[in-house]
């Protein structure tokens, strides 16, 4: 007989219970890794690795202020990650959270131009509501196809991202030209009253509209008639059907409302840190949001932490291009970070485990 | 006397799996160039032993000879190598590849001339007759066409023996009738087939010999199918009872509450799965319904759950037209459903204890928009308690639960609201001694107070413990019908086979 040696193979087991605290401790290692892996790149650029890190550090927690610029950033990134984790417990992918940031934020604009005399309160209320109107809006379309004939949502809210930004190029040609501009193709600037009051140093109000929504849709999700539905629909669509939950009515409020959070930033974005509408505002929010959700394990409760985390990564990735770090060398320590944190998340999932390599 | 060695000899064959004994000294003699049929009910371990042939197990026990040597296989490719192939049930296909990639898939080592490989593989499947266009990607086929692939791919490795695992259960009649040419030329080819079915024409029309397995035994070895009588073989494959069924006493048969006219529905391939079936339902009853699995019971269950829209007919509730009406509104009104696959439809995975017990009732348990914890689970924790489910706390996940545990859970959710009529499909499969006893008592107590029971399996023994009238279904329709108390085993074992008068 031919008995084969006993080898070990290390493979992975999915945990039976997500590990607790793990994914702080995943962060962590992930940081790690990633700091050390990371300098040994700077010092082949010719940085000096300690420096470059406590400036990120310092740029990004360094001090109320450095926090309120972090904070700053964390706020579409939540918005954003939220959008993404709350379509994710219905099984759906909302890759269309740039689209929609631009679309709102376009919106809020359109606003903006229409009632610039408005009093402050009214057109900055008026504008967020837009906003979230106009995300929910630019959802409405592969929303609908996908609860009524089953058409791929990754593939239709992907491509409104593109058709949202030529938008915004159509737009700031054409008829939103600004007449004051000089001869530049840019949008009007907006009205002085309609930006976002300050809560402290650099943070603006987005902030609390932001905490209120994550935690009221947070507890509608987790305790409510509603998110019981989603989630029963999310874990297996047959049991939401057996049960009397109509998926194809669920499929479609989800998709809008994912569409009306991120559309949410993109008003937030505009009235708290935009002067203008430029194809730019939504900086690559909507698919850093995709991350945000992914890290956050899709859960709707760890979004903040992680969009605050994710907001220091970024800003503190700016702050070294200051002390001479490259603009390269900047973005891919930024992904090495990503990368770190995202693949010790596995470990939140999984654990290794040693198999014997034996005969069937 | 035929002196030839045989192709295959199986000899004394054991596999267990945890729990269960698949085969246990089971035999098979094949001869070569003859179709050889594997017969037996879910269960008998027919596809545990084709595995144990076809090298994706090893037997703890016995040894398998072909052409009178005998073999070790470690894995498939040393079956395959030996010129064993088989076609599993499901299609082992690369959708994207085209039919002569998917052929030469793993055979080949080096880089391939296209044109002449397609036209070798063209030149293969018509020596045996198997229409299929080489050139064509393999998510175009039909499932017929996507056999004959599968059957191209034995071919191409030079398989001496092909095993298929009950080919014509994906097929349409047509589809099937060709398949039987197929495997005659394959036949006379010189190699040897070997063809599972439940389907007693199918075999009496394709097959020379017949091996029947029961219970992990072989019970009948190599008998000549020419001079033997369809209900010969149905009797042997559902054997004597095991033991004297203990029935429970009838109950007065109140108000018709079910009643169902000529229902037609297909299938997920869209092909025909019920064909006009008629049947009623009344208080105080079980109906059961006995047939091997796929000849449209599921169909049925989900058709009358709502799970599933009807292509025709009517079913009617207290004489109330539902053909139409969702699965919430015929629980509404007095339907319960306990489904076939329990978890993910009658539960959900990812949720816990909790959250599944409410699943049909959470609108009652609200304040508000939110869910009244303190009320869903005091719900929960009466089932639980009333149907003996055993589990940690009411906020594990359902995946903690055993089997037993699990259907405890469902069927008490189901019986809860007190229902007029209750369907359960396959409630005991799976599930140890008790466990069965169990369920099947809470559903002679549900008859017993007034509800009809429509009950589903494949257990013939089962049905006729507790039926109190038996349905038999074959092919989409109902081919039988008989009382539970003088139900004839024989009868209803030849008509799950297809072969009623």
């Amino acid at each position: 007989m031919n008995r084969q040696l006993q080898l070990h193979k290390p493979i992975l087991v999915r945990r039976e219970n997500l590990l607790k605290g793990g994914q702080p401790l995943a962060f962590f290692v992930g940081l790690c890794a990633a700091l050390l892996l990371g300098s040994f790149i700077l010092l082949a650029a010719g940085d000096d690795p300690l420096e470059v890190y406590q400036r990120m550090l310092s740029a990004s927690f360094g001090d109320l202020e450095a926090f309120s610029v972090t904070l700053n950033r964390a706020i579409p990134l939540a918005l954003a990650g939220l959008a993404v984790a709350l379509a994710a417990t219905m099984g759906l992918w909302n890759i269309g959270a740039e689209g929609q940031i631009l679309f709102g934020a376009t919106t809020a604009a359109g606003i903006a131009q229409i009632a610039a005399d408005w009093p402050a309160p009214l057109l900055i209320g008026a504008m967020i509501v837009g906003g979230a109107i106009g995300g929910a809006v630019w959802a409405l379309g592969p929303a609908t196809a996908k609860a009524h004939i089953g058409v791929n949502e990754i593939i239709t809210t992907l491509m409104l991202n593109e058709i949202a930004i030529r938008l915004i190029r159509y737009l700031i040609n054409g008829p939103w030209k600004d007449p004051e501009g000089f001869g530049f193709v840019q949008a009007p600037a907006l009205p002085e009253q309609s930006s976002l009051p300050t809560l402290f140093e650099r943070t603006h109000f987005g902030l609390l509209i932001a905490a209120v929504v994550l935690v009221g849709l947070g507890v509608m999700l987790s305790r409510s008639a509603w998110g019981y539905e989603l989630r029963v629909a999310g874990s297996s669509g047959t049991t939401a059907t057996y049960a009397g939950i109509s998926l194809k009515r669920k499929v479609l409020t989800v998709l809008v409302l994912s569409g009306a959070l991120a559309g949410l930033a993109g008003g937030i974005e505009l009235t708290g840190n935009a002067t203008r509408l430029t194809e730019t505002v939504s900086n690559g929010y909507g698919y850093a949001g995709i991350i945000v959700a992914a890290l956050a394990l899709m859960r709707p409760s760890g979004v903040a932490a992680v969009a605050v985390l994710f907001g220091a990564v970024q800003v503190g990735g700016q702050s070294i291009k200051a002390i001479g770090v490259s603009d390269a060398v900047s973005t891919v320590l930024q992904a090495l970070i990503l990368f770190g944190v995202i693949a010790a998340g596995i470990l939140i999932v999984y654990r290794i485990k040693f198999a014997e390599l034996g005969n069937q | 006397m035929d002196t030839a060695p045989l192709a295959v000899e199986l000899k004394e064959i054991w596999k267990t799996f945890p729990g269960v004994v698949a085969n246990a000294g089971t035999e098979l003699r094949v001869k070569q160039g003859t179709v050889h049929a594997v017969l037996g009910e879910n269960g008998a371990g027919k596809s545990t032993l084709m595995n144990v042939l076809a090298g994706v197990y090893r037997p703890e026990q016995g040894h398998v000879c072909l052409f009178g040597k005998r073999k070790v296989f470690n894995n498939p490719a040393d079956a395959l190598a030996s010129g064993v192939g088989m076609v599993h049930q499901e299609f082992r296909l690369v959708p994207t590849f085209t039919v002569a990639e998917n052929v030469v898939l793993g055979a080949a080592n080096r880089l391939l001339n296209r044109v002449k490989v397609e036209q070798q593989v063209a030149e293969l499947a018509a020596r045996f007759s198997l229409a299929v266009d080489p050139k064509r990607h393999v998510w175009q086929l039909s499932m017929g066409e996507r056999q004959r692939v599968e059957i191209l791919k034995a071919l191409w490795r030079d398989a001496e023996i092909l095993i298929l695992d009950e080919p014509t259960a994906v097929l349409t009649p047509k589809e099937a009738d060709e398949l039987g040419e197929v495997i005659q030329r394959m036949a006379q080819d010189g190699r040897s087939i070997i063809f599972i079915s439940h389907k007693l024409h199918e075999v009496k029309q394709y097959c020379q010999e017949a091996t029947v397995l029961r219970g992990g035994k072989t019970v009948a070895n190599a008998l000549g199918v020419s001079n033997l009588a369809a209900n010969e073989l149905a009797e042997l494959m559902v054997g004597e009872p095991t033991q004297a069924a203990n029935r429970p006493e009838p109950v007065k048969v109140g108000e018709r509450l079910l009643s169902i006219d000529k229902l037609c529905t297909l299938d997920n391939r869209k092909l025909q799965a019920l064909d006009s079936v008629s049947l009623s339902l009344s208080s105080g009853e079980i109906v059961g319904i006995a047939g091997i699995s796929g000849n449209g019971q599921r169909e049925l269950a989900d058709t009358i759950a709502g799970l599933r829209g009807a292509s025709s007919g009517v079913i009617k509730l207290f004489g109330k037209e539902i053909t139409n009406a969702t699965p919430g509104q015929r629980f509404k009104w007095g339907l319960s459903y306990i489904p076939e696959d329990r978890v993910g439809v009658g539960l959900a995975p990812q949720l816990n204890v909790t959250d599944n017990a409410i699943l049909r009732s959470y609108r009652k348990h609200t304040r508000g928009p939110l869910i009244a914890k303190d009320r869903a689970r005091a719900f929960c924790r009466a089932i639980v308690d009333r149907f003996k489910v055993k589990t940690g706390t009411l906020n594990q996940p359902i995946a903690g639960l055993s089997g037993g545990n699990l259907q405890r859970l469902l069927v008490g959710r189901e019986l809860t609201s007190e229902p007029s009529v209750i369907l359960a499909s396959q409630p005991t499969r799976g599930l140890d001694i008790q466990g069965v006893k169990a369920i099947q008592e809470l559903l002679i107590n549900a008859r017993n107070n007034g509800a009809g029971i429509l009950m589903i399996s494949e257990d013939l023994d089962e049905l006729l413990a507790i039926s109190d009238r038996i349905i038999v279904m074959h092919s989409g329709r109902i081919v039988a019908q008989q009382e539970g108390a003088t139900a004839n085993r024989g009868a209803i074992g030849l008509a799950m086979a297809g072969e009623a008068t």
